[in-house]
């Protein structure tokens, strides 16, 4: 049993001493910016990477002029493939940058021309401006019918494992076994 | 971990062969099952990735311990076999010959062994998949898919693996067991189904009410005797409520230990709890009691698992999408989705509850016991 508990200990300390990088994230590193006017508030909004390609995850950050102070507002996204606008999302602050609005690690997920809508509300009452043509590029790597034909290969020998069980124990399944299907 | 039940050394040694190496692989897929409930809930809460998070520890360990665990008995099947000692098939099933008859690995071990290892190479596709599109947090990308599948594997192996000691109480609580992690699993697979659009039928809980009703009902044709459905379901639903407590205050804990803040906005639902089906005890007793009249009736239960799974898909399907509106917003949501959902989901019920039942007697047949006995 101490033995037992030992291993245990030794495994768990193991875990969170390999887990201690993850105490080392990266910080926020904007390489592009774009203007926004929301009514009587200007934003900047800043790309971790540029240009952007669709499924690569970036930071974004949405920095109003004299910061977020008392301000809130939403971001809705405009997907290319889209007829309107998504539901709208209120402005949160990045998770690694906490003194301005942003997405962390976020992906657009499709290739084309997006746009970015902001609401928003502050001491000088409530403004709405648009960031418009987005351009994102086609995604890297394999085409994703052919990621998602390797991913489906333990589906498919899953498949073939139930047809070759379902055939050798058809016979014994029927009558006085248990009575499945007939 | 002995394997030979003839030598006089292993029945005077443990009465209860094979538990040890079943338990270890169930456990594997507990702790696995464990770090994928941490992780989507720290995606959602908390945020940045990288490989070398616990959580993600916690996802690869339990799928090393599954390997490890299958390797092990498969190589000990493997000496016993060349050693002329009979090889007892209440230890994970049947020996089947790999490579040649290299290696005879009993089916149920071999099953979660070939899971386990599938996940370590898709794990290294996933970390290919990351360094190219960074880490988005994104569930439903192939490679998370093609890891949960061979999860999903792993699991059915562990099912197999209790099956065969049927005749044991421990070995039918393992099946019970192993099925409710697979049901529990299942609730996230599913998601790569968010990229088929039915509008508006959601495909996601289509799918996940299938994959329900069908290892509810294996858990039925297992047991042949009532109280399998609900076992199963039972089980589910201790899970759903431990993960209910555990999935935040894990993701918050852990946060706190790196110092990192939690987002602004979280919505405070336990994200993969969320996913699975409420419903579903209820909706197992209600099966179990239509199975009851059928026996009493002496009725087919390979034909009344048709109706039973159509009807237990409409309820699963229909309820589902309900939970999922009154958990994240307070409201039912659309009733069309509901009504659409819950009818595709009965339709596919149907098959549901015919493969399910005919699953659970599969799993009968792993076991070396005559099939008059009920154990």
């Amino acid at each position: 049993m101490r033995k037992t508990l030992l291993a245990l200990g030794a495994v768990i300390g193991l875990l969170l001493a390999t887990a201690l990088p993850a105490n080392a994230y990266e910080p926020v590193n904007i390489v592009h910016t774009e203007r926004v006017q929301a009514g009587p508030y200007g934003l900047t909004v800043g790309f971790s990477t540029w240009p952007l390609r669709a499924m690569q995850s970036l930071d974004f950050t949405f920095i109003p002029d004299g910061g977020i102070g008392t301000k809130t507002g939403t971001l809705a996204l405009h997907n290319p493939s889209a007829a309107a606008f998504q539901r709208p999302q209120p402005l949160a602050r990045h998770p690694r940058k906490r003194d301005v609005w942003g997405l962390d690690i976020r992906a657009l997920p499709t290739e084309g021309t997006w746009a970015f809508r902001f609401t928003i509300n502050g001491p000088r009452g409530q403004g709405t401006g648009e960031l418009k043509s987005l351009p994102v590029l086609a995604q890297p790597g394999p085409p994703m019918g052919l990621s998602w034909a390797i991913s489906s290969l333990p589906l498919i020998g899953l498949v073939v494992l139930v047809v070759i069980a379902w055939r050798r124990t058809r016979g014994r399944l029927r009558g006085g076994g248990v009575p499945a299907a007939a | 971990m002995d394997l030979t039940a003839s030598g006089a050394r292993v029945v005077t040694a443990t009465r209860r062969p094979g538990l040890a190496p079943a338990g270890t692989v169930l456990a594997g897929s507990v702790i696995s099952m464990v770090g994928l409930t941490w992780d989507v809930q720290w995606h959602d809460d908390v945020g940045p990735d990288t490989f070398f998070t616990l959580p993600h520890l916690f996802l690869y360990s339990g799928s090393a311990i599954v390997g490890l665990a299958s390797l092990a008995v498969v190589l000990l099947t493997t000496a016993a076999q060349r050693a002329g000692r009979p090889v007892d098939p209440r230890i994970g099933g049947r020996a089947i010959g790999v490579f040649g008859r290299t290696f005879a690995a009993p089916a149920g071990y071999l099953t979660s062994g070939v899971g386990a290892a599938l996940f370590l190479l898709y794990g290294l596709w996933d970390q290919w998949w990351h360094g190219l599109y960074g880490f988005d947090a994104v569930i439903d990308s192939p490679p998370h898919i093609g890891l949960l599948l061979s999860v999903t594997l792993s699991i059915i192996g562990t099912t197999m693996v209790f099956a065969a000691a049927r005749e044991h109480r421990w070995g039918r609580i393992g099946v019970f067991g192993s099925l409710a992690v697979l049901i529990a699993f299942s609730a996230v697979t599913a998601l790569g189904l968010q990229q088929v659009n039915l509008d508006p039928v959601e495909a996601t809980s289509v799918g996940s009410t299938l994959l329900s009703v069908l290892l509810v009902f294996a858990g039925a044709g297992f047991l042949r005797r009532p109280g399998g459905a609900v076992a199963t379901a039972a089980i589910l639903a201790v899970i759903q409520a431990v993960f209910w407590w555990f999935s935040p205050w894990a993701a918050r804990t852990y946060a706190d230990l790196v110092g990192l803040p939690v987002r602004d906005y979280v919505s405070g639902v336990p994200d993969m709890p969320a996913l699975m089906p409420m419903a579903l005890l209820p909706v197992a007793a209600l099966v179990e009691g239509y199975l009851l009249i059928a026996r009493r009736r002496g009725w087919q239960l390979g034909r009344v698992s048709v109706l039973a799974g159509g009807l237990a898909g409409l309820l699963v399907g229909a309820t589902l999408l309900v939970q999922r509106g009154l958990v994240y917003s307070g409201h039912v949501g659309d009733l069309t989705a509901v009504l659409a959902t819950g009818v595709a989901a009965g339709v596919l019920g149907v098959t549901g509850g015919f493969s399910g039942w005919r699953f659970g007697g599969m799993l009968r047949l792993l076991a070396p016991v005559s099939e008059g006995s009920n154990a």
